[in-house]
């Protein structure tokens, strides 16, 4: 199709403010699917998705619209990952596109996450259209956010479309703003081909398929094509479009969105970002904006059973085709055995991962507590990075720590500022900036470490300001920090799998407050356990586990032995379900101990 | 200690103990997850007649292969409340027993009773019965507890009860009690065990309180109302029974169980050493022929079923060619494989203070007990918790109180045992 009718955009919106529900009036409106083709959010497919209600990986439908200027459009939705684990991801979204819809929620405002991605749009420098979704609900206050949105984001009320996804109110005239708003692509056909990869996914009978948007010269089956980063080259099996499932033609042009089957065997060879070109002829520069992924966040996950390490091993390779951020190698603890340190994107991107092995997978999985990526600079000028506390260096060879620190960006009602300055200060968060966006909302920003961050942070906002305040944050720089390495000691021997990295004003409290809770979570045993905490050889906290007194069946009532046997299988049951570390059995809970000890 | 001698076990193997559920009582208390039923004593006479049936049935289908009645050692009425039988119906009950099977002349005859629901000229008709052991629920002689667990007598009826109990001529009588109760002080404890030994009872048995689901209680504890006793307080609770029973001069021949030399209970001794015993009676239990087997439940379907299964054998339409299992309103059966036999077997007998006969085991079973249980004992041996000498093995004083660790080794899965076989 002619570039000029071509409309390329994405959905920007918070968790829960309506965009799946948008994205299937669209589909529905354009006649793209009927409404008894609709699952209930097409665009979600993962069923994590569905149940989380966030997207995690990008998806792209292509509509037909005919305007009311009386032309025939092709539209691209490309929807986009809305967590801030993935905001690279998203970043590359938003560069596929020309147009963005912000779909903001009538009773809720402008979110944190939102406005993120939102400066990310202007960035890219997208046509944005404001949308005003739910507004048939009686709490809705549509002028109220139409001025937020002026304030914050100087875009002119009077712009704003008004609609309910719900009531399926509003769709035309979104579909109106776009044909008018999001300007075309420009790019030309007989340029050599550069095309951006947003997202790719592995399919067991046409290998990778890259998402695509073309933005230079055409790209058709059987062309020889080559990845200008990772440099791997293939044959094109099909090229094609969504809608929504995979509709193959004989190419794409410049502009068009679509897909490329690839035929490789991992994601790994066609990353997020990487731009695709032909080998016999080959553009001359990448598109801008790559970046390889890159984990924020570690943790080991072993097999509870030592015997599932290939299980786990083959699980981790197969996630791994799908997600090019995941990263692992073999770790071995010396209190849990084999297994994998693995590095994620962010929390969320963790979670996900531990429930995929779990439900997916069948795997009965113990993670340890999360840790970031430290650097560090030897005594003799060597730095090196490492993301597991048990690689630290001794003491006496280490010169300087230093940590990952985050910009984060919060908005609340105002009732709220003390409750998180505290806890932002118990996390050693720094105060930047603190804006009113109108009378009751405010935007604070601080500087933070990472590591401050994975604990509890985001629960204890969410839970302190009853779910009001939202947040983001952005990898600002590495800091020197006075940090040691907190260790664990059950029953005289140093448990490496619970070793953390803790700044030195907090080592203190944070060691009382861990082997109290250990002592809370590990049972008593046959002998006296003591749980001991210390950084280096010097011991900091101590509790005991008092040795096991009472643990025996009363009666046998009427002979009923089939009843006693049952209760201690039951009891063995439960022991295999802990890990033994030396001789002392250490429940799963107790690897998390330390995501449980609470505030302050 | 030689309790069962000079039997040898492997010889009991042929004969059986009877136990009888009576599942009638005045009240449910608030614990209590038996199966028993309050209100329900208009089934009575129907169920005695059922149970009179099943123990006819029972005795034709446990006859030895020459046709004689199988040899019965013992007889437990227990329930529920069988003190709430008319002495009639109970000397009806064994007179069906003795017709049925080969009734030792001296054959222990327990029936439990509730201190609440005895009366004198009763006793004395069941004693007259052949009754010759009196089970009592005491629970507890702190008024206030028995109130909160529901019991239906006071301290004092206890007294009573059991100086009537004597009076009709009983030589053995048992006393329950339960002990870690929610909010019970060391002191109260010592007090109830002091009461206890003034009455100078033949036998006690000292439960400490659990927590079963789908009773009053467990809603309580659910609901955070009530905080069941921690472990340690059960176990100085423990400690104190064992300290004063001793100096009382009671012999601590199983893990709940004190008696007087030569009055342990033999009905409970069939379960410790795990010989056959046929359960009879609404939800009853039984063990025999390789098999475990339950009862009906719900007094009206057990009847509905005893009748079904009499009407069926008098008219010969028998759906299943042979019965497997002696009782009538069977409802769940397992076979119990040579293995789980073997570690049923080891850990009902450690529960023993005189622990497991090495040379009884390996007559039973034909393998050694160290060959098959030894290596899964390395941990607990390490911490102490048992005894062994060349001809027993046994818990010491600490694996009393830590039993399951000790036990939970001794469940074989079947291709183990089969492997050391």
């Amino acid at each position: 199709m002619d570039q000029s009718h071509i409309r390329n955009f994405c959905i920007i919106a918070h968790i829960d403010h309506g965009k799946s529900t948008l994205a299937d009036r669209l589909l529905e409106y354009t006649g793209t699917i009927s409404k008894r083709e609709m699952a209930e959010q097409v665009l979600d497919q993962m069923d994590l998705e569905r149940e989380k209600g966030i997207t995690i990986k990008a998806q792209a439908v292509r509509m037909r619209y005919t305007a009311k200027d009386g032309k025939d459009y092709e539209l691209n939705l490309i929807d986009t990952p809305g967590h801030v684990d993935f905001s690279y991801e998203v970043s590359r979204s938003l560069a596929a596109c020309e147009g963005a819809l912000l779909v903001v929620d009538a009773t809720q405002g402008i979110e944190a996450q939102t406005l993120a991605n939102l400066y990310l749009a202007v960035e890219a420098d997208l046509a944005i259209i404001p949308v005003i979704n739910k507004i048939d609900l009686p709490s809705a206050e549509p002028e109220k956010v139409a001025k937020e949105i002026e304030d914050v984001i100087g875009l002119p009320g009077e712009e704003v479309v008004l609609a309910s996804a719900k009531e399926g109110i509003g769709t035309q005239d979104i579909l109106e703003a776009v044909v008018r708003q999001v300007p075309p692509p420009r790019g030309s056909t007989s340029n050599t081909l550069r095309a951006l990869v947003f997202d790719s996914k592995y399919d067991a009978y046409k290998g990778v398929i890259a998402y695509v948007r073309v933005m230079d010269g055409t790209i058709s089956r059987n062309d020889r094509i080559r990845m200008m980063q990772t440099e791997s080259t293939t044959d094109v099996l099909e090229v094609g479009y969504f809608s929504p499932t995979l509709v193959a033609v004989n190419q794409l042009t410049a502009g068009e969105v679509g897909y490329i089957a690839t035929g490789w065997k991992t994601v790994k060879d066609c990353q997020v970002g990487d731009t695709v070109t032909l080998s016999a002829a080959p553009a001359t520069e990448p598109l801008a904006g790559y970046r390889p992924a890159k984990p924020m966040v570690y943790a080991g996950i072993f097999p509870i059973e030592g015997d599932d390490y290939p299980l786990l091993r083959d699980a981790l390779d197969r996630l791994k085709l799908n997600d090019a951020s995941l990263v692992y190698e073999p770790e071995s603890s010396v209190a849990l055995g084999f297994g994998f340190r693995c590095g994620f994107l962010g929390l969320l991107h963790m979670e996900i991962i531990q429930e995929r092995l779990e439900r997916e997978y069948g795997l009965d999985i113990l993670m340890t507590a999360p840790s970031v990526e430290y650097r560090i600079t030897r005594t003799n000028g060597e730095t090196l990075f490492i993301h597991n506390p048990a690689e630290l260096p001794p003491p006496t060879e280490i010169e300087q720590i230093e940590e990952p620190m985050m910009d984060i960006s919060i908005f609340t009602p105002a009732r709220y500022i003390g409750t998180i300055m505290d806890l932002v200060a118990s996390h050693r968060g720094v105060f930047r900036d603190m804006k009113y966006i109108e009378e009751d909302r405010v935007h604070l920003t601080y500087r933070m470490p990472l590591g401050e961050m994975i604990v509890d942070f985001y629960d204890q906002l969410k839970s302190r300001t009853q779910g009001y305040a939202s947040l983001d944050y952005t990898f600002a720089d590495y800091e020197p920090s006075k940090l040691v390495k907190l260790d664990i000691l059950v029953n005289g021997q140093s448990v490496d799998a619970l070793s953390m990295m803790i700044h030195q004003d907090k080592a203190q409290s944070q060691g009382r407050a861990l082997t109290e809770r250990l002592k809370e979570l590990i049972p008593r045993q046959l002998f006296e356990v003591p749980i001991q905490a210390a950084i280096g050889s010097h011991i900091i906290a101590r509790e005991t586990v008092k040795a096991m007194r009472k643990n025996v069946l009363a009666k046998c009532y009427g002979g009923d032995i089939t009843r006693k046997r049952k209760l201690l299988e039951k009891q063995k049951e439960g022991k295999k379900r802990m890990k033994r570390v030396g001789s002392v059995e250490i429940p799963q809970e107790a690897f998390m101990a330390i995501l449980s000890l609470g505030g302050e | 200690m030689n309790i069962e001698e000079p039997e040898r076990q492997e010889t009991l193997l042929d004969t059986i103990s009877l136990y009888l559920h009576i599942p009638f009582c005045h009240a449910k208390c608030h614990y209590c997850d038996f199966n028993s039923y309050a209100g329900m004593l208009g089934l009575r006479e129907q169920y005695v007649a059922a149970l009179l049936d099943e123990i006819a049935l029972a005795g034709e289908r446990t006859r030895l292969p020459d046709g004689s009645p199988r040899r019965c050692r013992t007889i437990f009425f227990g329930g529920g409340t069988p003190s709430l039988l008319t002495a009639e119906q109970v000397a009806a009950i064994l007179a069906a027993s003795r017709a049925a099977f080969a009734l030792d002349a001296e054959a222990e005859i327990t029936l439990e009773a509730n201190p609440g629901t005895l009366e004198y000229g009763h006793l004395d008709e069941l004693y007259a019965a052949g009754v010759n052991r009196l089970s009592m629920g005491a629970q507890s002689f702190d008024a206030g507890l028995l109130r909160w667990m529901g019991r239906i007598h006071t301290p004092a009826e206890i007294e009573t009860a059991f100086a009537a109990g004597r009076a009709a001529g009983f030589e053995q009588i048992n006393l329950d009690f339960i002990y870690a109760l929610p909010g019970q002080s060391l002191a109260t404890w010592r007090e109830t065990l002091t009461k206890a030994i003034a009455l100078a009872p033949d036998h006690l048995s000292l439960y400490s309180l659990i927590v079963e689901e789908g009773t009053p209680l467990n809603t309580w504890v659910q609901q955070g109302r009530v905080r069941p006793a921690d472990e340690d307080t059960a176990a100085d609770m423990y400690e104190l029974a064992e300290q004063m029973l001793a100096d009382a001069g009671y012999g601590h021949y199983e893990i709940s169980n004190w008696a007087r030399a030569g009055h342990e209970c033999q009905h409970n001794l069939t379960y410790w050493h795990n010989l056959p015993y046929l359960g009879l009676g609404a939800g009853a239990h039984g063990w025999y022929g390789a098999h475990r087997y339950s009862e009906a439940r719900p007094i009206r379907d057990y009847i509905a079923r005893v009748r079904e299964t009499v009407r069926s054998a008098k008219t010969g339409d028998q759906t299943t060619a042979l019965p497997a299992l002696p009782a009538a309103a069977v409802v769940e059966d397992e076979a119990i494989s040579h293995t789980l036999e073997m570690s049923e077997t080891a850990f009902v007998g450690l529960r023993l203070s005189e622990g497991i006969d090495r040379r009884a085991f390996a007559a039973r079973f034909g393998q050694d007990f160290e060959q098959v249980f030894g290596p899964r004992l390395t941990a607990v041996r390490a911490a102490g918790l048992l005894d062994e000498s060349a001809t027993h093995v046994r818990l010491s004083e600490r694996g009393r109180l830590l039993g399951n660790e000790v036990f939970t080794c001794l469940l074989l899965e079947d291709e183990e045992a089969g492997a050391t076989a």
